[in-house]
């Protein structure tokens, strides 16, 4: 089998009102390289947050693919991106995730390197007996090959051929700006993070961060702890919680993006739910009335391959890593406006920990289904029938919707909630099809320059 | 007042009657050994080496300043709604070092701990471990006591999965 088969993992045949995924995409082993190879480590991948790494000498660690990243700021104020280990023998250069640094000195033989990544000591180089060759080589920390921000989001790449991040986040900037936006001082990272793992396939986590028709079945049992909430004002209130019976009359739709990138939204019939209500009157002034009201929309997004920020209970971004085809590494962060009054910062983190973490009442029932799948989808199942809902509602044109945010997605969804659309999925699952064949064709993964003059 | 070694030995008590309890399923029995209104706080990891401190700024994997969220939880298990619990994980709880802090109430008793709970997952026949640090602060009151207040340091923060109340 070949990613040219035309039907092969992924059959994407809307124009014949199918698409459908083979269940073995989750689980071969051989498909999980290729993956590695081909997706995370030829496209732009989500790496940190600037809050993270505010001050001068900041750093955070991370991964691209199968390589271990540092990304610091140098006494000059700017972010670089760098591969995380010392040029002498590769060691990791740092083991710790986050901290301040001046200078990084690799632990095996001392080599060190300041926080631009210039290489300020070669230990006992005087003494070392070197050939020429060696003084002639840079000894500075090796760059990623791309690396950009884009309003706090850091991203980078391996990959020297990636279109400008700008054009990679393309029309779903829009929708990022408005998670990006909602403080007038700009994002932070709250303090505190939950990692964990899960026993599947790391495209059961992109699926799921975007899935409305999951919400009635798997999380139930929440469901009616909130009605229990809000009927005798027992448990735990201290969450304002949302009704998630009443999101269920609700208008809601998706957009599809190019490169990948999905979005669902869904109306929200309590605004006065949200940490930014006090606030509103602020936020109306600064982004517009618009953009104030879509703020308070739900609103979950990907962007392919490894980012999702959810603005649908609190403001959640998180991140994947997939470390076998059968185990996914997650790391979970809240998002807030940098500056947050006391009292809607902590109605925020009571809204994040009762939905989300393993330890939340939500996300750890999803996590346990993800592992359901994981075990069911043998590759005998054969084609998956989880991507067809709302196929018979899209529309390449923009909608209002689309319109009043001034994007042009390549696809719209319109629909009461209980369309709970699928086609969300298809964006993520086109281009991981692109990327996968001209990885196996030997192609690039952007044709950048034919892009530029068509 | 309790003497040293009769504080550590009525925590140690205490503290066992909270793990058989979860242990034993016994939840309702669970809830009784948490005042109405106790703080129940697992601390998430800023980074590597630091917890966070303040629960009203930073993220908590579980923050309640009353037992309602402790009831949430254990409806939750009962409803048999939640995938997370269904089978229900099996729990061994160990106990480790119990040391008391000095207090002048004699009504107060107040103890830090080592912990361990060793979980069976029936539905994936594996085992995990969860362990870490406790602080407990019991009152007594109508001649039995009762934790007023519980703060988790979960130690194994690389959570398999999902991390509920009964493995802690």
């Amino acid at each position: 089998m070949s990613y040219t088969d035309e039907t092969w993992p992924v059959d994407d045949a809307v124009d014949q009102g199918r698409f459908r995924v083979h269940a073995r995409i989750y689980s071969d082993p051989k498909i999980l390289d290729q993956e590695m190879a081909w997706i995370f480590e030829r496209t732009w991948g989500f790496l940190g947050v600037a809050s993270q790494v505010a001050k001068p000498h900041d750093f955070l660690t991370t991964r691209l693919g199968r390589t271990n990243v540092l990304v610091t700021r140098g006494a000059d104020g700017l972010l670089r991106g760098f591969v995380n280990a010392c040029r002498h023998k590769g060691a990791l250069l740092t083991r710790l995730e986050s901290g301040r640094r001046r200078t990084h000195s690799c632990p095996y033989h001392g080599w060190a390197f300041d926080s631009s990544g210039k290489n300020v000591l070669v230990k006992d180089v005087e003494c070392g007996a070197y050939g020429a060759a060696f003084h002639q080589e840079s000894h500075d920390l090796v760059p990623l090959a791309r690396f950009e921000e884009y309003k706090g989001l850091l991203f980078g790449s391996l990959n020297p051929d990636v279109p400008p991040l700008a054009e990679f986040l393309g029309e779903a900037r829009p929708l990022l700006d408005l998670a990006l936006e909602q403080g007038p001082n700009g994002m932070e990272v709250v303090p505190g993070r939950s990692v964990y793992t899960y026993r599947g396939n790391w495209k059961l986590q992109m699926d799921n961060g975007m899935d409305f028709y999951h919400l009635t079945s798997t999380h139930s049992a929440f469901m009616d702890l909130v009605q229990r909430r809000d009927g005798s004002r027992q448990g735990n209130t201290d969450a304002r919680q949302f009704d998630w019976r009443q999101r269920l009359t609700q208008v809601g739709g998706a957009f599809g993006f190019r490169y990948g990138h999905a979005a669902i939204w869904l109306e929200q019939p309590q605004p006065e739910k949200r940490p930014l209500w006090p606030v509103i009157d602020e936020l109306r002034s600064r982004v517009g009335e618009t953009r104030a009201r879509w703020m308070l929309k739900l609103r979950n997004m990907t962007i392919f391959p490894n980012l999702q920020i959810a603005d649908s209970t609190s403001l959640i971004l998180r991140t994947f890593r997939p470390i076998r085809p059968d185990l996914t590494e997650m790391r979970a962060y809240c998002l807030a406006p940098i500056g947050e009054a006391p009292e809607q910062r902590a109605w925020r983190l009571r809204q994040f920990e009762d939905f989300f973490n393993p330890s939340g009442l939500a996300t750890s029932d999803d996590t346990v289904v993800y592992e359901d799948c994981q075990r069911g989808a043998s590759p005998h199942l054969g084609w998956l029938q989880g991507f067809s809902r709302g196929m018979a509602s899209m529309s390449e044109a923009p909608n209002a919707e689309a319109e009043e945010l001034g994007m042009k997605p390549a696809a719209c969804v319109k629909g009461p909630f209980k369309l709970q659309n699928e086609v969300v999925y298809h964006p993520a699952y086109r281009e991981w099809l692109r990327l996968m064949r001209a990885g196996e064709a030997n192609l690039p993964a952007y044709q950048i320059a034919s892009e530029a003059t068509c | 007042m309790l003497s040293d070694s009769l504080r550590v030995t009525t925590a140690h008590d205490l503290i066992a009657q909270e793990m058989a309890a979860l242990d034993e399923r016994r939840w309702d029995d669970w809830l009784s050994l948490y005042d109405p209104q106790c703080e129940f706080w697992m601390p998430m990891w800023r980074d590597e080496e630091t917890l966070t401190e303040d629960p009203q700024r930073e993220l908590s994997h579980i923050y309640y300043r009353s037992r309602a969220g402790l009831e949430d939880r254990v409806l939750r298990i009962k409803s048999r709604q939640s995938a997370s619990s269904l089978p229900l994980p099996r729990t061994a709880h160990a106990a480790g070092w119990v040391i008391a802090e000095p207090t002048s109430d004699a009504d107060a008793l107040v103890v830090r701990n080592s912990w361990s709970c060793h979980v069976f997952l029936p539905s994936t026949h594996e085992s995990v471990v969860l362990f870490g640090l406790s602080r407990y602060e019991f009152s007594r009151g109508e001649g039995s006591w009762r934790i007023q207040r519980r703060k988790i340091r979960l130690d194994s923060e690389y959570i398999p999965t999902m991390a509920d109340f009964y493995c802690l």
